[in-house]
Parts: structure tokens; C-alpha cells; sequence
């Protein structure tokens, strides 16, 4: 191994190790999938062995019915090698896919009941979708890397045996030479695995990054004459795949010649040793066919060896991601979710508020982004906050939800810490609706009832009309029944955010907290929504909002401005990462109704001039309605 | 592709040669007809085809992948350049998405199709016949039972294929859609959490993969049928000239040699086939992405002009009542625009959002036809062209584009400002300059390494505001004569956006023409003329308009 991989390769082997065990694989099975392997690949040797028996003994001219015997297990070992190896692979694949589903059960109930941060840390970049081919990747490790190395081991040793029985001193070599293709050429494989795994990840990347660049920007790269310059690095990249892989194959194909030269240096050997013991007498003429016959079948077995050390390779490096984000959503320190929720009967603020004293939040081990903020939210209440994009609003959010853990002050939710509180205490209380949350691949009904179990489908149908989706619930083929695909080819930007919205408006919580409720939406359709939303917090809700448009907070009873001192409100510029104007954690730079804030900060004032006017011409069916009473009021 | 079809010639007379002389060593001792002494050189022969052998298949590991490497490569290339051509109506048709899949992970799929499929193919063909026309030649018998149990194996493939195609597919549909419920309940756990409703899909995770294995499972058990039906042809045609052998040998009819001779033989002509059934997969896979590929290659591009572009110093582009259908939808943006853009002077695309005002302006560069009207250019003297006849390369030499999301090359700072050829090192006083009028200097400033940062993957990132910054100022050291700005303050504060104005100023000084799409009053107020884009919901545009 070289330096480089040396110290991922055991961190490979310990999170295999550890995948293994969470596969949870049934013995009994696994054990039944090795001996029918086994029986199957023996079936083939048998087969040689006993063809070879049975044309040497019959080259002697005896009575025909001395060969029956032989002449049937020929016939019997050329069904069976079939059968066997097709019970084999259901039996292999039967047990890869119940492991499989255990270490998604495991996986799925391990991040359910482990730190909200970290789960909500993966949705961004998809870790969570690639998770899926990872498993899938840890359970090919059975079906393609264990069992065939079990089977080949079986089968070796059953090989050796059979020589040994007719001819010790050539079974020693025709293990020898087992040992040797079984050994080191998967070894050289996974080494060329490896190395071309680390080697080609990179160059990959950048084959991507720049292919999207090329299909993202085509128009412009054509207009300024660009386009070449990028299919010009496509190619260079192309070039350096090409050594990579040609380095890569030079070990693969020491590996494939090695396992040929074994077996031929185990015929040879066999030859060398069996005749001589033939002439002497002490190794029958009949046997000597079978001594040297045999190692042409048993090297089928080694042959499986080096695929299965490349899927050894790619299962280690699934494995290690997949343990990682084990580990990530280890409740370490926090009270586990699965524990009983702590001291049911404190109360000490009503129970459906949510307030914040001084909090500062940020991501578990990046910088406070922001600090010293204070809310206070209870029902009949709205708030908005508002702030660039990169101040931490979605942040603070997030925090206030219980989701994040405050970095500085408390946050209180019904005069509980929401923290360590069991999720489903918290969101009794209070629910958030991300910018990014998840429409899932079920019905409408269903996407709905996640915010609410038992929401009937005439509730359903009020809260998708109030959310403005009343024209594109009529045009869906079976109503809100109809099954929503994840991509987006059955639900539009704005309407995804809709959908959303219904849910939101559908749970049980008093407060409501929702970022960016109308991105998507053009200007209009944005101002009517977030004023429905934030007149929602006068009923018996209280809704704290995240928002980049002003225009519609005369609705609010409360407008927080985040931002750094100095900063202007609408420079998205200057990602904090660049160490600009910008570092350090924002805070709270404005606070008040919107008509004071218009008439106290020029900064909002002119933000506030720069946005359409909101008198735009759009479709009837993009406007939402205002929302009626009885979905404002549906609590229970 | 030669190097292996010599690779499988050669690999067909080794194995015949193997045969041959394993056969010929061992039948005579068996018969106690000779010593070690008299089948030495037979075995030192034997040694020698083994080592062949392997050198064959060491060969063909080593050098088969690199055809596969090439032809991966240019069709990289091919479809990349081609969804370039096609441009960004084409790619936003959906085709975007699955032109990046098949470009990185799709085209790698052919290389197993090249690597192991077509090997095993052609050795089929090759070492398959060869092999069953020297067992004829030692036994008739052994070849006629190959013969008739060979073209068994792909037609009971294909038989077991047809009858039990439909019920996989079906399978196939229940199971993918079971896998990807099982991904999004994993990729909806944080929208779950913030619900508080995380516990209750735990038992529909378990379900759900309890009735993907099921289905899986079902799916499998007629899957794996056609390869054990290969499978069991193989090894029984084996087993029965086995056994046929044995008999005639009792019978005197056939000699021991020959018969070691086939019977080691008999497994090598099944041998390609096996491969072939067990890389179906792989070719599969292959065959699917070569054919999406060449449905890219083979798309139809508009034709483009010919007509070399007029002079725009001199020249004025009009738009004629130019209408773009919105895909997908009955709605028109923009519906019916009309102006002219004249040399020199400050052109507004003013209207809401959604309007098509960047539609506009991509039908101006030439990259989205209009569905009705034309954009005409017209010379000082002599008659207009329509825009498109003119040759496309002669009209973007003289028109500059800043995006709204301009493109970052992996390249340093002043290569993604000066082009890809530009000089290392120094940055003269003329980019300080055009980088100082934009606000450039600031975003420059603030990267690690100034002008030298590699940007683009492995480099460092731009916001979209910076990015914009960037093609300005390279807009401005530029020497084309229309610049078109799309909405470059979008990003920006009061004190940037003044900036911003100040570098119009700087080109409409200069004597070049600016188009610049807008809705902010800072900028409209910088324009000489302004068109108003206005879009129309409905099916035919003419109805309104006439």
C-alpha cells in the first residue's frame, strides 16, 4: 500500500467491521448461501474430476455397468452446478437486502433520535440521497466480496482434499498455487482499486464542475468565444483520466495474467509429480487424470477473487461515510431524544410562547454568526426579520425551533429549553418551515399529514385553496390524492412553497416560524402572502417570518433588521468566509414597526424603493387568496 | 479493437494448443505407455501455453481499456460541444440536467461495455468456433452434441427473457419506487424533525424495506433464470460428451488421448458465452448511453446564417415585433416588442419581473429564435438583415454579455478578466483601471491570493454580485461595440450600484452601445431610450396586438 492510503485503509476496515455488524445478517441464511456457493463451484470441480475418472477407467475397456456410477454423478454434478449456483444468488442477494433494510432501519432511527443539528446540517448537499447508494454499496459487499471469497475458501480447500486423497505432494503444490492466485491478485486489484479511486475522484470533480459550467452558461460562453477554452480543459481532464486509468490497469492485468500462471504452474506440477508416482505404482493410472484435471476447475473460484477485492475497495469507502454520519448524529452530550422528555410539569411561561433572551446562534463548530438576539412571540403576534441573505435569519430560525443548540442566552418555547426537549414536546408548540423542506414522494393528503396525522381530505382541500393552489388542485388528475413525484416536474417553484405553506397552516402549533414563505413568487403574489401571513398572527397564532422583501411588513407587528454596523440591507455581496467588511456576528441593527423603521433607517427606506411596486401583471391563478377564517383557526 | 480481435485468435490457438498437449501428456502414462522422461517436452510445451495464456489475458487487461478511455472521451467532447450548439432553449427544455449525467457518470458506463462485454463478444465468435472445429476433427460425435447445444443457450435465453420480461418490468417499476420512498423518508428527516413527526416513519422504513426485499426478491428469482438456464446448459453439454466419450472409449471407438483432448475442449467453447451472459449487464448499461449520446449528436441544430454581421459601430438592431412563447405555458414574454438600439446610445429593457426582458435580450445575441418578428440589423447604407442570416461567430466578436450569473472558468482571477491566453503576472494599470470603476477592485482585494486566486472548482467561489462585477469590468476592457448588461444591480447596495452607473457612463463615453435590461430607477435613468417589455397571457398572441 502506498503512504497515502495506508492510514484510510484501516479507518476502511474499521468502519467495515462496524457496517457489517449494523447489517444485522442472518446467520442461518448467510450460512446456507455459502454451502449452496460452495456446492455449486464443487459441482464443477466434481464435474472435471469425475469426467476425467470416468474417461481414464473407461480408456480400460471394463464391464460397462463400472462405470454407472461415475456416469451418473457426471450427469448429476452437470445439472446440479446450475441449481446450486441459482439457490446460491437468491439465497446471498435475500440476505444482502434484509442487512441492507437493517442498516437503513438503523440509520434512519439513529439520525431520528440524534441531534437535530447534524440531521439538518445533511440536508444540505444531499449526503442524505447519497446515503442511499452507500448503503446499497455496503450491501453488495456481501453478495459480491464476502461470499465469493467464503465459497472460493470452501471450494480450495475441498479441491486440495480431493487431490490429497489420490496424491499428497501434488495437492501441496496445487495449494500453493491457490493460495498465491487467491492472495495476491485480488491484493494487486485492490491496490489498483484503490489507487484509482483516490486518483480519479478528483479529476472526476473537475469534469463535472466544468461540464456544468459548459451546459450552464452555454450562451454566454458561446457569445464571448469561450467555449472552446473549457472542451479544451474537458479534454486536458479527459488526458489525465486516461493515464490515471492506464496506471490503474497495469496492476489489474498482473492480477488477471497471475491467476492463469497458477493455474497452469498447478497442472504443470501436478503433471510433474503424478507421472513419475503413475510409472512408480504408487498413484493408479486412472487417479493420475483426475490429479491433473482438477486445478483447471478449482482456479474458477480464485478468479471471482479480484472483482470481489474491487468491490472490497468501494464497500470500505461507503462504509466509512456511512459510519461517519453515524457518528455525526450521535447524541453525544445532548439528552437523547429517545429518553423521556424532562420535567413535563414545569411551566413557568404560558404554554404556547416562544421567547429568546440574548441568544446567539451558529452551526456546531463554525462561527457565531449572530448574536443578542431577543424575541418574544405569542399568539396574535406577528414578527418579521428581515436582513442579507448570509446574516444567519435561517440560523436564528432554526435555533428558535429547538433545532440548533443557542451558542449564548436561552431560548424558551411554553418555558421549556426546546434544545434538549423531545421533538415532538416542541413542536406542540412551535413548527418551522425551512426554505428547502421536503415535499415527500406520497400523495397531496399525505404531504399534508405530516404536519398533523388525521387531516382529512376536506381540511386539506381548505388549506390548499387558502395557500393559493386552489386552480392547480383542480387541475391535478385525482385531486389530493394525486402523487407527488419529488423532482419537479409535477410542482412549480411557487407552488412547492404553497404546498409548504398549507402544511404549515395544518399543524397543531400556535407559533408558526416560516423562512422565506414567498421565494419563488413574483412580487405581487409575494406581498399578498406575506401580508396573509403575518394578519394569520392576529387570531390565535403567533408567526415569526423570515423575509428578504420589506414591502409587505406594514402587516408586522415587529420588523428585526439584522445586519452588521455599516452594512446596507440589500448587499447580498461579501460572503463572511472572505473575511470581508463583513466578519464577525451580526446582530439585531433595527428594531420596530415598519413605518418607523421606513421613516428612523435610510438603509430600509431605500431597500424598500428598489422593490417592484408589486403592480405587475401576472395570471389569475398566481395570486393567492386571502386565507378564510377557518383555516386561520384550525388548531386543535 | 484490432488488439483484441488478435488477442482472440491468438487466445483461440493457445487453448486449442493447451488441450492438445495436456492430452497427448497424460493419456500415455495413463495407459502405461510412457514415462516422465517421454513427456517432458510435451509438459515444458505445456508450461510454455499456460504462460502464454496468461500473458494473452495481461495484454488484454492492460491495453483493452484504452479504446474504451478514447471512444468515452470524444463522445464527452461530441455531446458537449453539440448541447452547447443547440444552446439555452435547448438545455432549459430539461435537457441540461440530463446532458450533465450523461457527459460525467452516463458515457462511463461504456467503458465495462468495452472493457469486458466486447472482449468476451468477439472471443465468442472467434475461440467459440475454432474450438468446436477441432473437436470435430478428433470427434464428430462431441462436436454434433456441441453444435446442437449451442445455439440452445441463446435461444432459451431469449424464450425465458420474453416470457418473463413483462412480470420483471413490473417488478422493476415496484421496486425502484420503494427505493426511492425509502431515500425520501431519509431525505425528508430534517423537515420531519422540524415537525416533530421524525418517530413515526421508523416502522415505514422497516416496512418499506421488508417490501423492497420482497419485491426485489421476486424480481430476482426470474432475473437469475435465464443465467441459470445458460449456466445449466453449459455444464450438461459438458457432462454429456463426457460421459458420451466414456462410452465409446469402452467400446474401443474413440482413443484416450483424443478423448482428454475434448473433454478438456469442451468446457473453452462454452466459455465466451458464459462471459457474454454474465457482462449483459454491463453491455445493457453501455448500449443505453451510447444511444442517448448519438440522440444528442444527432439532434437538429438550427441552421445558422452566413451572412457576415454588419458593422454595429454604424449600424442600428431593431426589434420587429418579436414574440416568444414561453415553454410549456400560454404565455407570451415578451409579446410583441419593438425599437431599435442605434450606436452609441443607453438602451433600457425596462418592465416587471417575468416580462422577458432577458428573453429579449437572448434573442438580441442570437441564442433564442423568436417565435414571431425578427430583430433586423441595418447597415448606414444598403438594405437590412435579418439576424438570422448572419453568421453568429461575426455577430458575437462585436457584443459583449454580462449575465445575471456570469460563468466562473477554472483559471486565475485575471485569466477569467483577460481571456485564457493572458500574461501571467503583472496587471497593467488599463485592468487596475476598469476594475477600480466597477467596484472589482474591492472583491480583488479581498481574495487570498489578488489577481492570481484560481477560481472555479478547487478555487475559490464568487458570489453572483462579484461574478457580475468580474464580466463587467471585462466588458469594459473589451473592444466590442454593443454591450448588454443583464440586470447588474440586482445585487447590489446604493453606494455599488452608483459604481455600476458611473461604468455605463465610462462605455457610453467611449462611443459604445449599451443594452442593459433593468428595473431599478438608478439605471433607467441613465438611459437615453427605453423599450418596454410587456408579456401577454394567453395562447395567440395576435389576438391583443392586431
Amino acid at each position: 500500500m502506498t503512504a497515502v492510503a495506508a492510514p484510510g485503509l484501516r479507518e476502511q476496515h474499521r468502519a467495515l467491521v462496524r457496517c457489517l455488524r449494523l447489517l444485522d445478517l442472518r446467520r442461518g441464511r448467510l450460512a446456507w448461501a455459502v454451502t449452496a456457493g460452495s456446492l455449486g463451484l464443487g459441482s464443477a470441480v466434481a464435474l472435471i474430476a469425475a469426467s476425467g475418472w470416468l474417461i481414464a477407467r473407461a480408456s480400460q475397456m471394463p464391464p460397462v455397468l463400472d462405470l454407472s456410477v461415475a456416469v451418473v454423478s457426471v450427469r448429476a454434478f452437470g445439472i446440479s452446478r446450475a441449481l446450486f449456483r441459482y439457490l446460491e444468488r437468491l439465497a446471498s442477494h435475500d440476505v444482502a437486502l434484509s442487512g441492507m433494510g437493517a442498516l437503513r432501519e438503523r440509520l434512519y432511527s439513529t439520525l431520528a433520535a440524534g441531534r437535530a443539528d447534524a440531521v439538518v446540517g445533511l440536508r444540505r448537499g444531499d449526503v442524505l440521497t447519497r446515503t442511499g447508494a452507500d448503503v446499497d454499496a455496503v450491501g453488495d459487499l456481501v453478495v459480491r466480496a464476502l461470499l465469493p471469497a467464503a465459497v472460493t475458501a470452501v471450494v480450495g480447500l475441498g479441491s486440495v482434499v480431493l487431490v490429497a486423497v489420490f496424491l499428497p505432494a501434488a495437492a501441496v503444490v496445487l495449494a500453493a498455487c491457490l493460495l498465491g492466485a487467491g492472495v495476491l491478485s485480488p491484493w494487486l486489484t485492490a491496490r489498483a482499486a484503490r489507487r484509482a479511486e483516490v486518483a480519479l475522484a478528483d479529476e472526476r470533480a473537475e469534469l463535472s464542475a466544468t461540464a456544468l459550467t459548459l451546459v450552464d452558461s452555454a450562451g454566454e460562453l458561446q457569445v464571448s468565444g469561450r467555449t472552446t477554452t473549457l472542451l479544451a480543459a474537458v479534454s486536458r481532464t479527459d488526458a489525465r483520466l486516461a493515464v490515471q486509468a492506464d496506471r490503474a490497469a497495469r496492476p489489474a492485468a498482473w492480477a488477471a495474467a497471475l491467476n492463469l500462471a497458477a493455474m497452469g504452474a498447478a497442472v504443470v506440477g501436478a503433471l510433474l509429480l503424478g507421472v513419475p508416482a503413475t510409472t512408480a505404482g504408487t498413484l493408479a493410472a486412472v487417479e493420475l487424470a483426475v490429479v491433473v484435471l482438477v486445478p483447471l476447475a478449482a482456479f474458477e473460484a480464485t478468479s471471482m477473487l479480484p472483482a470481489a477485492a474491487v468491490q472490497l475497495v468501494r464497500s470500505g469507502a461507503a462504509a466509512v461515510r456511512v459510519t461517519a454520519l453515524l457518528d455525526a448524529a450521535q447524541p453525544d452530550g445532548t439528552p437523547s431524544a429517545g429518553s423521556p422528555s424532562v420535567g413535563v410539569a414545569e411551566t413557568s411561561g404560558a404554554p404556547s410562547t416562544l421567547g429568546a433572551r440574548g441568544v446567539a446562534c451558529g452551526w456546531p463548530g463554525g462561527p457565531v454568526v449572530l448574536e443578542g438576539v431577543d424575541v418574544e412571540l405569542r399568539p396574535g403576534r406577528a414578527v418579521a426579520v428581515v436582513g442579507a441573505s448570509g446574516v444567519g435569519k435561517t440560523t436564528l430560525l432554526l435555533t428558535l425551533a429547538g433545532l440548533l443548540e443557542p451558542r449564548a442566552g436561552s431560548v424558551r418555547v411554553g418555558g421549556r429549553d426546546p434544545w434538549p426537549l423531545d421533538r415532538a414536546t416542541v413542536s406542540e408548540t412551535v413548527v418551522l418551515t425551512a426554505e428547502d423542506a421536503h415535499v415527500f414522494d406520497t400523495t397531496v393528503l399525505e404531504n399534508l399529514r405530516v404536519a398533523r396525522g388525521d387531516v382529512t381530505p376536506d381540511e386539506a382541500r381548505a388549506a390548499l385553496v387558502a395557500a393559493g393552489l386552489g386552480p392547480w388542485l383542480a387541475g391535478l388528475p385525482d385531486g389530493v390524492e394525486t402523487r407527488l413525484s419529488t423532482d419537479a416536474t409535477t410542482v412549480s417553484g411557487g407552488e412547492r412553497r404553497r404546498l409548504l405553506l398549507a402544511r404549515a397552516l395544518l399543524s397543531p402549533a400556535p407559533v408558526l416560524l416560516l423562512d422565506e414563505p414567498a421565494e419563488h413568487l413574483d412580487a405581487a403574489a409575494a406581498d399578498a402572502l406575506v401580508t396573509d401571513l403575518l394578519e394569520t398572527g392576529r387570531g390565535d397564532r403567533g408567526v415569526l417570518l423570515v423575509t428578504h422583501r420589506l414591502s409587505a411588513l406594514g402587516a408586522a407587528d415587529e420588523v428585526l433588521v439584522l445586519g452588521h454596523d455599516g452594512d446596507s440591507l440589500a448587499d447580498a455581496d461579501a460572503p463572511p468566509a472572505t473575511g470581508g467588511p463583513g466578519a464577525g456576528p451580526a446582530r439585531v441593527v433595527a428594531r420596530g414597526t415598519h413605518a418607523d423603521l421606513v421613516a428612523r433607517l435610510p438603509a430600509y427606506a431605500w431597500a424598500l424603493a428598489q422593490e417592484d411596486t408589486g403592480v405587475v401583471d401576472v395570471g389569475p391563478s398566481a395570486r393567492p387568496t386571502v386565507l378564510p377564517p377557518d383555516v386561520r383557526t384550525d388548531q386543535r | 479493437m484490432l488488439l483484441t480481435a488478435g488477442l482472440g485468435l491468438a487466445t483461440a490457438v493457445v487453448v486449442i494448443a493447451q488441450a492438445w498437449l495436456l492430452g497427448n501428456a497424460t493419456a500415455p502414462v495413463v495407459e502405461g505407455r510412457a514415462t516422465l522422461a517421454d513427456v517432458l517436452p510435451l509438459v515444458g510445451g505445456l508450461a510454455v501455453a499456460f504462460g502464454l495464456r496468461a500473458l494473452l489475458v495481461g495484454v488484454q487487461e492492460r491495453y483493452a481499456h484504452r479504446a474504451a478511455t478514447r471512444v468515452v472521451a470524444e463522445l464527452r467532447i461530441g455531446v458537449l460541444e453539440k448541447a452547447v450548439g443547440l444552446g439555452p432553449r435547448w438545455l432549459a427544455e430539461g435537457n441540461a440536467a440530463s446532458t450533465t449525467t450523461l457527459v460525467t457518470r452516463g458515457l462511463d458506463s461504456l467503458e465495462p461495455y468495452f472493457v469486458r462485454y466486447l472482449p468476451q463478444l468477439l472471443l465468442a465468435v472467434t475461440v467459440t468456433p475454432v474450438v468446436l472445429l477441432v473437436i470435430a476433427g478428433l470427434d464428430l460425435l462431441a462436436a454434433g452434441t456441441i453444435l446442437f447445444t449451442l445455439p440452445l443457450i441463446p435461444v432459451f435465453m431469449i424464450l425465458v427473457g420474453r416470457l418473463t420480461q413483462r412480470y420483471a418490468d413490473e417488478r422493476l417499476v415496484v421496486m425502484q419506487r420503494l427505493g426511492t420512498q425509502l431515500l425520501d423518508l431519509l431525505a425528508g428527516l430534517a423537515t420531519l424533525k422540524a415537525l416533530g413527526r421524525e418517530r413515526g416513519p421508523g416502522r415505514r422504513v422497516r416496512e418499506l424495506g421488508e417490501a423492497y426485499r420482497r419485491t426485489t426478491m421476486q424480481t430476482l428469482r426470474v432475473a437469475f433464470l435465464s443465467g441459470a438456464i445458460l449456466e445449466l446448459l453449459a455444464t450438461l453439454s459438458v457432462a454429456l460428451v463426457a460421459v458420451g466419450i466414456g462410452l465409446r472409449l469402452v467400446f474401443g471407438e474413440l482413443d484416450l488421448t483424443t478423448g482428454l483432448v475434448v473433454l478438456v475442449l469442451a468446457p473453452e467453447a462454452y466459455l465466451p458465452l458464459r462471459q457474454v451472459g454474465a457482462h449483459f449487464h454491463a453491455s445493457a448499461d453501455g448500449v443505453a448511453a451510447a444511444q442517448e449520446a448519438f440522440g444528442v449528436l444527432e439532434e437538429d441544430e438550427q441552421p445558422r446564417g452566413r451572412v457576415p454581421a454588419p458593422d454595429l459601430r454604424t449600424s442600428t438592431v431593431s426589434f420587429e415585433g418579436v414574440g416568444v412563447r414561453a415553454p410549456g405555458r400560454d404565455r407570451w414574454a415578451p409579446a410583441d416588442l419593438s425599437g431599435t438600439v442605434r450606436p452609441g446610445r443607453v438602451v433600457a429593457l425596462a418592465g416587471p419581473s417575468g416580462a422577458g426582458k432577458s428573453t429579449a435580450a437572448a434573442v438580441l445575441l442570437g441564442l433564442v429564435r423568436p417565435d414571431r418578428g425578427r430583430v433586423v440589423v441595418r447597415p448606414a447604407s444598403g438594405a437590412g438583415v435579418d439576424l438570422a442570416e448572419i453568421d453568429p461567430r461575426t455577430w458575437w466578436d462585436q457584443v459583449a454579455w454580462v449575465p445575471q450569473r456570469p460563468a466562473l472558468l477554472p483559471a486565475s482571477v485575471l485569466a477569467n478578466v483577460l481571456g485564457a491566453d493572458a500574461p501571467a503576472g503583472a496587471v497593467d494599470e488599463q485592468v487596475r483601471r476598469a476594475a477600480t470603476l466597477t467596484g472589482f477592485d474591492e472583491v480583488v482585494a479581498s481574495l487570498p491570493q489578488g489577481w492570481a486566486t484560481p477560481l472555479g472548482h478547487g478555487g475559490v467561489g464568487l458570489s453572483v454580485g462579484q461574478r457580475q462585477r468580474l464580466a463587467l469590468t471585462r466588458a469594459l476592457l473589451g473592444s466590442q461595440q454593443l454591450v448588454l448588461l443583464d440586470e447588474p444591480t440586482a445585487h447590489l447596495d446604493a453606494a455599488s450600484e452608483a459604481r455600476v452607473a458611473d461604468a455605463v457612463r465610462t462605455l457610453a463615453r467611449a462611443g459604445r452601445t449599451v443594452l442593459v435590461v433593468a428595473h431599478r430607477r438608478a439605471v433607467l435613468d441613465l438611459a437615453d431610450d427605453v423599450l418596454d417589455v410587456v408579456p401577454l397571457d394567453q395562447a395567440e398572441p395576435s389576438a391583443v396586438t392586431a
